[in-house]
Protein backbone atom coordinates (compact mmCIF):
# COMPACT_ATOMS: atom_id res chain seq x y z
CA UNK A 1 0.00 0.00 0.00
CA UNK A 2 2.60 2.49 1.11
CA UNK A 3 5.32 0.57 -0.63
CA UNK A 4 7.59 2.64 -2.79
CA UNK A 5 9.66 -0.36 -3.74
CA UNK A 6 8.74 -3.98 -4.08
CA UNK A 7 11.23 -6.65 -5.06
CA UNK A 8 10.27 -10.25 -5.68
CA UNK A 9 12.51 -13.19 -6.42
CA UNK A 10 15.43 -11.10 -7.55
CA UNK A 11 18.29 -13.17 -8.93
CA UNK A 12 21.47 -11.80 -10.42
CA UNK A 13 24.37 -13.65 -11.98
CA UNK A 14 27.57 -12.10 -13.31
CA UNK A 15 29.06 -13.76 -16.37
CA UNK A 16 32.83 -13.70 -16.12
CA UNK A 17 35.67 -15.42 -17.90
CA UNK A 18 36.05 -17.74 -14.93
CA UNK A 19 32.40 -18.68 -15.05
CA UNK A 20 29.14 -17.53 -13.56
CA UNK A 21 29.16 -15.69 -10.25
CA UNK A 22 25.82 -15.80 -8.48
CA UNK A 23 25.52 -12.46 -6.69
CA UNK A 24 21.88 -12.40 -5.58
CA UNK A 25 19.46 -15.27 -5.23
CA UNK A 26 15.68 -15.15 -4.76
CA UNK A 27 15.71 -11.95 -2.79
CA UNK A 28 12.47 -10.35 -1.67
CA UNK A 29 12.26 -6.85 -0.27
CA UNK A 30 9.59 -4.32 0.59
CA UNK A 31 10.41 -0.71 1.28
CA UNK A 32 7.77 1.62 2.71
CA UNK A 33 7.79 5.36 2.41
CA UNK A 34 9.79 6.99 5.17
CA UNK A 35 11.49 3.80 6.27
CA UNK A 36 15.17 3.60 7.04
CA UNK A 37 16.46 0.13 6.32
CA UNK A 38 20.00 -1.10 6.88
CA UNK A 39 21.47 -3.95 4.91
CA UNK A 40 24.26 -5.87 6.59
CA UNK A 41 26.06 -8.84 5.22
CA UNK A 42 29.52 -10.26 4.69
CA UNK A 43 31.69 -8.31 2.29
CA UNK A 44 31.32 -9.42 -1.31
CA UNK A 45 27.86 -10.87 -0.71
CA UNK A 46 26.12 -8.69 -3.28
CA UNK A 47 25.03 -5.54 -1.45
CA UNK A 48 26.40 -3.03 -3.94
CA UNK A 49 24.99 -5.14 -6.75
CA UNK A 50 21.56 -4.92 -5.15
CA UNK A 51 21.73 -1.13 -4.89
CA UNK A 52 22.89 -0.81 -8.51
CA UNK A 53 19.91 -2.87 -9.66
CA UNK A 54 17.49 -0.82 -7.57
CA UNK A 55 18.94 2.38 -9.01
CA UNK A 56 18.44 1.07 -12.52
CA UNK A 57 22.14 1.03 -13.40
CA UNK A 58 22.04 -2.69 -14.03
CA UNK A 59 19.12 -4.20 -15.90
CA UNK A 60 20.56 -7.63 -16.37
CA UNK A 61 18.70 -9.61 -13.70
CA UNK A 62 15.74 -11.88 -13.32
CA UNK A 63 12.84 -11.33 -10.96
CA UNK A 64 10.34 -8.59 -10.46
CA UNK A 65 10.96 -5.06 -9.31
CA UNK A 66 8.13 -2.64 -8.88
CA UNK A 67 8.80 1.00 -8.33
CA UNK A 68 6.84 4.09 -9.09
CA UNK A 69 7.83 5.72 -12.37
CA UNK A 70 8.15 9.03 -10.63
CA UNK A 71 10.22 7.60 -7.81
CA UNK A 72 13.40 9.61 -7.70
CA UNK A 73 16.38 7.64 -6.51
CA UNK A 74 19.77 9.03 -5.54
CA UNK A 75 22.77 6.82 -5.01
CA UNK A 76 25.63 7.74 -2.70
CA UNK A 77 28.63 5.58 -3.41
CA UNK A 78 31.39 4.07 -1.33
CA UNK A 79 33.72 6.74 -2.67
CA UNK A 80 32.84 10.43 -2.41
CA UNK A 81 33.47 10.65 -6.19
CA UNK A 82 33.97 14.42 -6.00
CA UNK A 83 35.41 16.13 -9.05
CA UNK A 84 38.68 17.84 -8.09
CA UNK A 85 38.56 20.27 -11.00
CA UNK A 86 35.29 21.79 -9.79
CA UNK A 87 34.84 24.07 -6.81
CA UNK A 88 32.93 22.90 -3.77
CA UNK A 89 29.88 24.79 -4.94
CA UNK A 90 30.10 23.40 -8.47
CA UNK A 91 30.39 19.90 -7.02
CA UNK A 92 27.33 20.48 -4.87
CA UNK A 93 25.18 21.49 -7.84
CA UNK A 94 26.58 18.87 -10.23
CA UNK A 95 23.48 16.69 -10.21
CA UNK A 96 21.17 19.67 -10.67
CA UNK A 97 23.26 20.83 -13.58
CA UNK A 98 23.15 17.41 -15.23
CA UNK A 99 19.38 17.36 -14.80
CA UNK A 100 19.09 20.94 -16.11
CA UNK A 101 17.36 21.80 -12.89
CA UNK A 102 19.24 24.86 -11.74
CA UNK A 103 16.22 26.85 -10.68
CA UNK A 104 16.19 29.31 -7.82
CA UNK A 105 14.42 27.06 -5.38
CA UNK A 106 16.95 24.25 -5.86
CA UNK A 107 19.91 26.59 -5.60
CA UNK A 108 18.55 28.08 -2.41
CA UNK A 109 18.24 24.58 -1.01
CA UNK A 110 21.90 23.90 -1.89
CA UNK A 111 22.89 27.12 -0.15
CA UNK A 112 20.91 26.06 2.88
CA UNK A 113 22.64 22.66 2.96
CA UNK A 114 26.10 24.17 2.50
CA UNK A 115 25.36 26.52 5.37
CA UNK A 116 24.05 23.72 7.55
CA UNK A 117 27.19 21.66 7.02
CA UNK A 118 29.59 24.58 7.49
CA UNK A 119 30.80 24.47 3.93
CA UNK A 120 29.40 27.80 2.82
CA UNK A 121 32.52 29.82 3.51
CA UNK A 122 34.63 27.42 1.43
CA UNK A 123 32.16 27.44 -1.44
CA UNK A 124 34.67 28.69 -3.97
CA UNK A 125 37.55 26.51 -2.85
CA UNK A 126 38.44 23.19 -4.40
CA UNK A 127 37.76 19.91 -2.63
CA UNK A 128 41.39 18.80 -2.49
CA UNK A 129 41.97 20.43 0.89
CA UNK A 130 38.82 19.20 2.60
CA UNK A 131 39.06 16.59 5.33
CA UNK A 132 37.60 13.15 4.66
CA UNK A 133 34.54 14.01 6.70
CA UNK A 134 33.96 17.28 4.88
CA UNK A 135 34.27 15.52 1.53
CA UNK A 136 31.64 13.02 2.58
CA UNK A 137 29.36 15.85 3.70
CA UNK A 138 29.77 17.49 0.33
CA UNK A 139 28.92 14.21 -1.40
CA UNK A 140 25.82 14.04 0.75
CA UNK A 141 24.82 17.60 -0.15
CA UNK A 142 25.24 16.76 -3.83
CA UNK A 143 22.93 13.78 -3.29
CA UNK A 144 20.32 15.60 -1.22
CA UNK A 145 20.26 18.55 -3.63
CA UNK A 146 18.40 16.30 -6.06
CA UNK A 147 15.58 15.92 -3.51
CA UNK A 148 15.34 12.17 -3.94
CA UNK A 149 12.44 10.09 -2.61
CA UNK A 150 14.71 7.14 -2.00
CA UNK A 151 18.32 7.41 -0.90
CA UNK A 152 20.69 4.53 -1.52
CA UNK A 153 23.73 4.81 0.73
CA UNK A 154 26.53 2.34 0.03
CA UNK A 155 28.88 2.24 3.01
CA UNK A 156 29.04 6.02 2.92
CA UNK A 157 31.10 6.34 6.09
CA UNK A 158 33.47 3.41 5.68
CA UNK A 159 36.42 5.50 4.57
CA UNK A 160 36.24 7.80 7.59
CA UNK A 161 38.00 7.56 10.91
CA UNK A 162 35.86 6.62 13.91
CA UNK A 163 35.37 10.19 15.14
CA UNK A 164 34.29 11.72 11.83
CA UNK A 165 32.21 8.66 11.26
CA UNK A 166 30.18 9.28 14.41
CA UNK A 167 29.82 12.99 13.73
CA UNK A 168 28.81 12.64 10.14
CA UNK A 169 26.52 9.70 10.53
CA UNK A 170 24.71 11.67 13.22
CA UNK A 171 24.40 14.64 10.84
CA UNK A 172 23.08 12.39 8.15
CA UNK A 173 20.67 10.69 10.52
CA UNK A 174 19.24 14.00 11.64
CA UNK A 175 18.79 15.39 8.18
CA UNK A 176 17.23 12.19 6.89
CA UNK A 177 14.76 12.20 9.76
CA UNK A 178 14.00 15.86 9.29
CA UNK A 179 13.41 15.52 5.59
CA UNK A 180 11.52 12.23 6.10
CA UNK A 181 13.57 10.46 3.46
CA UNK A 182 13.31 6.79 2.68
CA UNK A 183 16.71 5.19 2.97
CA UNK A 184 18.49 1.95 2.16
CA UNK A 185 21.83 1.96 3.98
CA UNK A 186 24.50 -0.62 3.33
CA UNK A 187 26.95 -0.87 6.21
CA UNK A 188 29.55 -3.11 7.78
CA UNK A 189 29.06 -1.52 11.10
CA UNK A 190 26.51 -3.23 13.34
CA UNK A 191 26.15 -0.26 15.68
CA UNK A 192 25.49 1.98 12.74
CA UNK A 193 22.87 -0.39 11.40
CA UNK A 194 21.00 -0.44 14.71
CA UNK A 195 21.20 3.23 15.55
CA UNK A 196 20.27 4.37 12.07
CA UNK A 197 17.37 2.23 11.12
CA UNK A 198 13.84 1.08 11.63
CA UNK A 199 14.75 -2.29 10.23
CA UNK A 200 17.97 -4.23 9.82
CA UNK A 201 18.10 -6.79 7.05
CA UNK A 202 20.75 -9.44 7.48
CA UNK A 203 21.96 -10.92 4.22
CA UNK A 204 23.51 -14.32 3.70
CA UNK A 205 26.88 -14.98 2.15
CA UNK A 206 27.06 -14.68 -1.62
CA UNK A 207 24.68 -15.12 -3.38
CA UNK A 208 22.79 -12.68 -1.22
CA UNK A 209 19.39 -13.60 0.05
CA UNK A 210 17.58 -12.42 3.14
CA UNK A 211 18.51 -14.30 6.25
CA UNK A 212 16.67 -12.28 8.81
CA UNK A 213 14.71 -9.07 9.16
CA UNK A 214 15.03 -7.40 12.50
CA UNK A 215 12.69 -4.59 13.48
CA UNK A 216 14.43 -2.02 15.61
CA UNK A 217 12.10 -0.65 18.18
CA UNK A 218 13.89 2.38 19.56
CA UNK A 219 11.53 5.27 20.17
CA UNK A 220 14.06 8.03 20.65
CA UNK A 221 14.85 9.62 17.30
CA UNK A 222 16.79 12.67 18.44
CA UNK A 223 20.27 11.44 17.54
CA UNK A 224 22.24 8.28 17.09
CA UNK A 225 24.02 8.93 20.40
CA UNK A 226 20.70 8.81 22.21
CA UNK A 227 19.56 5.78 20.29
CA UNK A 228 22.69 3.93 21.25
CA UNK A 229 21.72 4.30 24.93
CA UNK A 230 18.48 2.37 24.47
CA UNK A 231 18.16 -0.66 26.73
CA UNK A 232 17.54 -2.96 23.77
CA UNK A 233 20.69 -1.95 21.90
CA UNK A 234 22.79 -4.82 23.20
CA UNK A 235 20.09 -7.35 22.51
CA UNK A 236 19.91 -6.23 18.87
CA UNK A 237 23.66 -6.26 18.61
CA UNK A 238 23.82 -9.87 19.78
CA UNK A 239 21.16 -11.02 17.35
CA UNK A 240 22.87 -9.45 14.36
CA UNK A 241 26.31 -10.61 15.42
CA UNK A 242 25.09 -14.20 15.69
CA UNK A 243 23.38 -14.17 12.35
CA UNK A 244 26.14 -12.57 10.32
CA UNK A 245 27.99 -15.18 8.35
CA UNK A 246 31.33 -13.53 8.91
CA UNK A 247 31.61 -15.43 12.17
CA UNK A 248 31.78 -18.77 10.48
CA UNK A 249 34.87 -18.00 8.47
CA UNK B 1 54.42 30.79 12.53
CA UNK B 2 54.56 33.33 9.73
CA UNK B 3 58.27 33.75 10.25
CA UNK B 4 58.86 30.05 9.89
CA UNK B 5 56.90 29.95 6.70
CA UNK B 6 58.93 32.77 5.23
CA UNK B 7 62.12 31.04 6.27
CA UNK B 8 60.93 27.89 4.60
CA UNK B 9 60.13 29.73 1.37
CA UNK B 10 63.53 31.40 1.52
CA UNK B 11 65.36 28.08 1.81
CA UNK B 12 63.40 26.74 -1.16
CA UNK B 13 64.31 29.80 -3.20
CA UNK B 14 67.96 29.47 -2.19
CA UNK B 15 67.88 25.82 -3.20
CA UNK B 16 66.47 26.71 -6.61
CA UNK B 17 69.16 29.32 -7.20
CA UNK B 18 71.83 26.82 -6.19
CA UNK B 19 70.52 24.32 -8.69
CA UNK B 20 70.42 26.93 -11.45
CA UNK B 21 74.01 27.96 -10.72
CA UNK B 22 75.11 24.34 -10.92
CA UNK B 23 73.30 23.85 -14.21
CA UNK B 24 74.87 26.96 -15.74
CA UNK B 25 78.24 25.84 -14.40
CA UNK B 26 77.92 22.44 -16.08
CA UNK B 27 77.05 24.10 -19.39
CA UNK B 28 79.96 26.50 -19.04
CA UNK B 29 82.32 23.66 -18.17
CA UNK B 30 81.11 21.60 -21.12
CA UNK B 31 81.64 24.41 -23.63
CA UNK B 32 84.98 25.46 -22.12
CA UNK B 33 86.39 21.94 -22.26
CA UNK B 34 85.11 21.60 -25.80
CA UNK B 35 86.72 24.91 -26.78
CA UNK B 36 89.97 24.05 -25.00
CA UNK B 37 90.32 20.57 -26.50
CA UNK B 38 89.68 21.81 -30.02
CA UNK B 39 91.86 24.93 -29.79
CA UNK B 40 94.79 22.79 -28.56
CA UNK B 41 93.92 20.33 -31.36
CA UNK B 42 93.67 17.50 -28.84
CA UNK B 43 90.53 16.59 -30.75
CA UNK B 44 90.10 17.72 -34.31
CA UNK B 45 88.15 21.01 -34.60
CA UNK B 46 87.35 20.02 -38.15
CA UNK B 47 85.30 17.03 -37.00
CA UNK B 48 84.14 18.17 -33.55
CA UNK B 49 83.73 21.85 -34.42
CA UNK B 50 83.95 24.22 -31.42
CA UNK B 51 81.85 26.82 -29.62
CA UNK B 52 83.60 29.75 -31.32
CA UNK B 53 83.22 28.13 -34.72
CA UNK B 54 79.54 27.59 -34.04
CA UNK B 55 79.11 31.25 -33.10
CA UNK B 56 80.91 32.27 -36.26
CA UNK B 57 78.73 29.94 -38.24
CA UNK B 58 75.59 31.47 -36.74
CA UNK B 59 76.81 34.98 -37.56
CA UNK B 60 77.52 33.91 -41.11
CA UNK B 61 74.09 32.37 -41.43
CA UNK B 62 72.49 35.54 -40.13
CA UNK B 63 74.50 37.52 -42.69
CA UNK B 64 73.23 35.35 -45.51
CA UNK B 65 69.70 35.92 -44.24
CA UNK B 66 69.27 32.18 -43.93
CA UNK B 67 69.42 31.67 -40.22
CA UNK B 68 65.92 32.82 -39.29
CA UNK B 69 64.36 31.27 -42.35
CA UNK B 70 65.56 27.81 -41.36
CA UNK B 71 64.39 28.26 -37.79
CA UNK B 72 61.09 29.71 -38.96
CA UNK B 73 60.47 26.83 -41.36
CA UNK B 74 61.22 24.17 -38.77
CA UNK B 75 59.16 25.92 -36.08
CA UNK B 76 56.25 26.34 -38.45
CA UNK B 77 56.35 22.67 -39.36
CA UNK B 78 56.60 21.66 -35.72
CA UNK B 79 53.69 23.83 -34.62
CA UNK B 80 51.41 22.76 -37.47
CA UNK B 81 52.20 19.06 -36.97
CA UNK B 82 51.89 19.33 -33.21
CA UNK B 83 48.48 21.01 -33.32
CA UNK B 84 47.22 18.64 -36.01
CA UNK B 85 48.66 15.66 -34.10
CA UNK B 86 46.99 16.40 -30.81
CA UNK B 87 43.67 17.52 -32.23
CA UNK B 88 43.27 14.62 -34.66
CA UNK B 89 44.60 12.29 -31.96
CA UNK B 90 42.07 13.66 -29.49
CA UNK B 91 39.16 13.19 -31.89
CA UNK B 92 40.18 9.65 -32.79
CA UNK B 93 40.66 8.79 -29.11
CA UNK B 94 37.16 10.13 -28.43
CA UNK B 95 35.71 7.95 -31.19
CA UNK B 96 37.56 4.89 -29.93
CA UNK B 97 36.29 5.52 -26.40
CA UNK B 98 32.71 6.10 -27.51
CA UNK B 99 32.62 3.15 -29.91
CA UNK B 100 34.28 0.27 -28.09
CA UNK B 101 33.56 -1.98 -31.05
CA UNK B 102 35.65 0.26 -33.30
CA UNK B 103 38.47 0.19 -30.76
CA UNK B 104 38.45 -3.60 -30.76
CA UNK B 105 38.57 -3.73 -34.56
CA UNK B 106 41.37 -1.17 -34.84
CA UNK B 107 43.47 -2.51 -31.97
CA UNK B 108 45.86 -4.73 -33.99
CA UNK B 109 46.31 -2.05 -36.66
CA UNK B 110 47.21 0.56 -34.08
CA UNK B 111 49.70 -1.80 -32.47
CA UNK B 112 51.24 -2.52 -35.86
CA UNK B 113 51.48 1.17 -36.80
CA UNK B 114 52.93 1.95 -33.40
CA UNK B 115 55.83 -0.46 -33.75
CA UNK B 116 56.46 0.13 -37.47
CA UNK B 117 59.58 2.29 -38.01
CA UNK B 118 57.87 5.19 -39.77
CA UNK B 119 61.06 6.34 -41.45
CA UNK B 120 60.64 3.35 -43.74
CA UNK B 121 57.60 5.12 -45.20
CA UNK B 122 59.67 8.22 -46.06
CA UNK B 123 60.39 7.42 -49.72
CA UNK B 124 56.77 6.45 -50.27
CA UNK B 125 55.55 9.74 -48.77
CA UNK B 126 57.82 11.75 -51.05
CA UNK B 127 56.58 9.89 -54.10
CA UNK B 128 52.98 10.44 -53.07
CA UNK B 129 53.15 14.05 -51.89
CA UNK B 130 56.32 15.44 -53.40
CA UNK B 131 59.45 16.91 -51.86
CA UNK B 132 57.79 19.73 -49.96
CA UNK B 133 56.62 20.89 -46.56
CA UNK B 134 53.49 18.75 -46.88
CA UNK B 135 55.57 15.58 -46.85
CA UNK B 136 57.51 16.78 -43.82
CA UNK B 137 54.30 17.39 -41.91
CA UNK B 138 52.85 14.04 -42.94
CA UNK B 139 56.00 12.33 -41.77
CA UNK B 140 55.67 14.05 -38.38
CA UNK B 141 51.98 13.19 -38.15
CA UNK B 142 52.68 9.53 -38.83
CA UNK B 143 54.94 9.56 -35.80
CA UNK B 144 53.12 11.81 -33.33
CA UNK B 145 49.54 10.84 -34.12
CA UNK B 146 49.81 7.26 -32.96
CA UNK B 147 51.39 8.39 -29.69
CA UNK B 148 48.71 10.97 -28.98
CA UNK B 149 45.87 8.59 -29.87
CA UNK B 150 47.15 5.87 -27.60
CA UNK B 151 47.98 8.06 -24.60
CA UNK B 152 44.78 10.11 -24.74
CA UNK B 153 42.67 6.99 -25.24
CA UNK B 154 44.34 5.33 -22.25
CA UNK B 155 43.63 8.48 -20.25
CA UNK B 156 39.94 8.28 -21.12
CA UNK B 157 39.85 4.63 -20.11
CA UNK B 158 41.26 5.42 -16.68
CA UNK B 159 38.20 7.47 -15.71
CA UNK B 160 37.31 6.60 -12.14
CA UNK B 161 34.58 3.98 -12.11
CA UNK B 162 32.84 5.45 -9.07
CA UNK B 163 32.56 8.80 -10.82
CA UNK B 164 31.22 7.07 -13.92
CA UNK B 165 28.68 5.26 -11.79
CA UNK B 166 27.71 8.53 -10.15
CA UNK B 167 27.10 10.20 -13.50
CA UNK B 168 25.06 7.25 -14.74
CA UNK B 169 23.07 7.29 -11.54
CA UNK B 170 22.36 10.98 -12.17
CA UNK B 171 21.09 9.94 -15.61
CA UNK B 172 23.75 11.97 -17.40
CA UNK B 173 23.70 11.81 -21.20
CA UNK B 174 26.64 10.39 -23.13
CA UNK B 175 27.66 13.91 -24.10
CA UNK B 176 27.54 15.08 -20.49
CA UNK B 177 29.61 12.10 -19.36
CA UNK B 178 32.17 12.93 -22.03
CA UNK B 179 32.39 16.69 -21.52
CA UNK B 180 31.86 16.91 -17.78
CA UNK B 181 33.70 13.79 -16.65
CA UNK B 182 35.82 11.79 -19.07
CA UNK B 183 37.64 14.71 -20.71
CA UNK B 184 38.29 16.72 -17.51
CA UNK B 185 39.44 13.52 -15.77
CA UNK B 186 42.05 13.13 -18.48
CA UNK B 187 43.53 16.64 -18.33
CA UNK B 188 46.66 15.23 -16.79
CA UNK B 189 47.12 12.51 -19.38
CA UNK B 190 46.30 14.92 -22.17
CA UNK B 191 49.05 17.30 -21.02
CA UNK B 192 51.42 14.34 -20.64
CA UNK B 193 50.58 13.36 -24.20
CA UNK B 194 51.45 16.93 -25.29
CA UNK B 195 54.94 16.40 -23.91
CA UNK B 196 55.36 13.09 -25.69
CA UNK B 197 53.85 14.58 -28.82
CA UNK B 198 56.32 17.50 -28.91
CA UNK B 199 59.26 15.13 -28.73
CA UNK B 200 57.81 12.83 -31.37
CA UNK B 201 56.91 15.75 -33.63
CA UNK B 202 60.51 16.97 -33.59
CA UNK B 203 61.71 13.49 -34.50
CA UNK B 204 59.26 13.39 -37.39
CA UNK B 205 60.08 16.89 -38.63
CA UNK B 206 63.82 16.32 -38.66
CA UNK B 207 63.35 12.96 -40.34
CA UNK B 208 61.14 14.65 -42.92
CA UNK B 209 63.63 17.46 -43.49
CA UNK B 210 66.44 14.93 -43.92
CA UNK B 211 64.41 13.31 -46.68
CA UNK B 212 63.02 16.42 -48.37
CA UNK B 213 66.16 18.55 -47.97
CA UNK B 214 65.10 22.05 -48.91
CA UNK B 215 64.86 24.23 -45.82
CA UNK B 216 64.85 23.94 -42.07
CA UNK B 217 67.23 22.87 -39.37
CA UNK B 218 67.17 19.24 -40.52
CA UNK B 219 68.21 20.49 -43.93
CA UNK B 220 71.09 22.48 -42.37
CA UNK B 221 72.37 19.31 -40.79
CA UNK B 222 72.11 17.22 -43.94
CA UNK B 223 73.60 19.98 -46.07
CA UNK B 224 76.44 20.46 -43.59
CA UNK B 225 77.17 16.76 -43.78
CA UNK B 226 77.16 16.80 -47.60
CA UNK B 227 79.69 19.62 -47.88
CA UNK B 228 81.54 18.29 -44.85
CA UNK B 229 81.00 21.48 -42.87
CA UNK B 230 80.69 20.07 -39.35
CA UNK B 231 80.19 23.55 -37.89
CA UNK B 232 76.87 23.67 -39.66
CA UNK B 233 75.92 20.22 -38.35
CA UNK B 234 76.74 21.17 -34.76
CA UNK B 235 74.91 24.49 -35.09
CA UNK B 236 71.83 22.58 -36.26
CA UNK B 237 72.03 20.15 -33.36
CA UNK B 238 72.39 22.92 -30.79
CA UNK B 239 69.50 24.87 -32.31
CA UNK B 240 67.36 21.73 -32.07
CA UNK B 241 68.32 21.21 -28.44
CA UNK B 242 67.31 24.78 -27.63
CA UNK B 243 64.02 24.55 -29.52
CA UNK B 244 63.00 21.27 -27.94
CA UNK B 245 63.86 22.58 -24.48
CA UNK B 246 61.80 25.74 -25.02
CA UNK B 247 58.79 23.82 -26.37
CA UNK B 248 58.93 21.48 -23.40
CA UNK B 249 59.12 24.45 -21.02
CA UNK B 250 56.07 26.08 -22.59
CA UNK B 251 54.05 22.91 -22.06
CA UNK B 252 55.21 22.57 -18.46
CA UNK B 253 54.04 26.13 -17.79
CA UNK B 254 50.71 25.29 -19.38
CA UNK B 255 50.52 22.20 -17.19
CA UNK B 256 51.04 24.22 -13.99
CA UNK B 257 48.31 26.64 -14.99
CA UNK B 258 45.76 24.02 -16.01
CA UNK B 259 46.30 21.44 -13.30
CA UNK B 260 46.30 23.69 -10.27
CA UNK B 261 43.55 21.83 -8.47
CA UNK B 262 44.18 18.24 -9.46
N1 LIG C 1 30.97 -6.30 -12.75
C1 LIG C 1 31.18 -7.47 -12.12
N2 LIG C 1 31.56 -8.55 -12.82
C2 LIG C 1 31.77 -9.73 -12.21
N3 LIG C 1 31.62 -9.94 -10.89
C3 LIG C 1 31.25 -8.91 -10.13
C4 LIG C 1 31.01 -7.60 -10.70
N4 LIG C 1 30.65 -6.77 -9.70
C5 LIG C 1 30.67 -7.51 -8.57
N5 LIG C 1 31.02 -8.79 -8.81
C6 LIG C 1 31.11 -9.88 -7.85
O1 LIG C 1 29.84 -10.05 -7.26
C7 LIG C 1 29.95 -10.24 -5.86
C8 LIG C 1 29.16 -9.19 -5.10
O2 LIG C 1 29.76 -7.92 -5.29
P1 LIG C 1 29.25 -6.62 -4.54
O3 LIG C 1 27.80 -6.46 -4.82
O4 LIG C 1 30.13 -5.51 -4.90
O5 LIG C 1 29.46 -7.04 -3.02
P2 LIG C 1 29.34 -6.17 -1.68
O6 LIG C 1 28.93 -4.79 -2.06
O7 LIG C 1 28.35 -6.87 -0.85
O8 LIG C 1 30.69 -6.19 -1.03
C9 LIG C 1 31.42 -10.21 -5.53
O9 LIG C 1 31.88 -11.53 -5.42
C10 LIG C 1 32.05 -9.53 -6.71
O10 LIG C 1 33.33 -10.06 -6.95
MG1 LIG D 1 30.03 -3.01 -1.87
Amino acid sequence: MNNILHIENLTKNYQTKEGIIAAIKNLNLEVKKGEIISLVGPSGCGKSTLLSIIDGLDNDYSGYIQKDNKLKIAYMLQSDALLPWLTIYENAILGLKIEHNLNRQNLEYVDYLLDLYNLKEFKNNYPQNLSGGMKQRLALIRTLALKPDLLLLDEPFSALDQQSRLLISDDVYKIIKKEKKTVLLVTHNIEEAITFSDKVIILSKRPASIKKILTIDIKNESSIYERRKDINFNKYFDIIWKDLDINEE
Amino acid sequence: MKNNEQKYLKTIKKQKIKILIWQLFILFLFFSIWEYLTSKEIISPFIYSSPTRIIKCVIELIHNHNFFIHIYVTLKEVIISFILGISIGFIIALLLYEFKFLAQILDPFLTMLNSLPKVALGPLIIILWGANIKSVIIMALLINLIVSIITIYNGFQCTDEYRLKLFKSMKASKLQIMTKLVIPSSYQTIIASFKLCVAQTLVGIIMGEFLVSKQGIGYLIVYGKQIFNLNLVMTGIILLAIISYLLYKIITCLEKKLLKHI
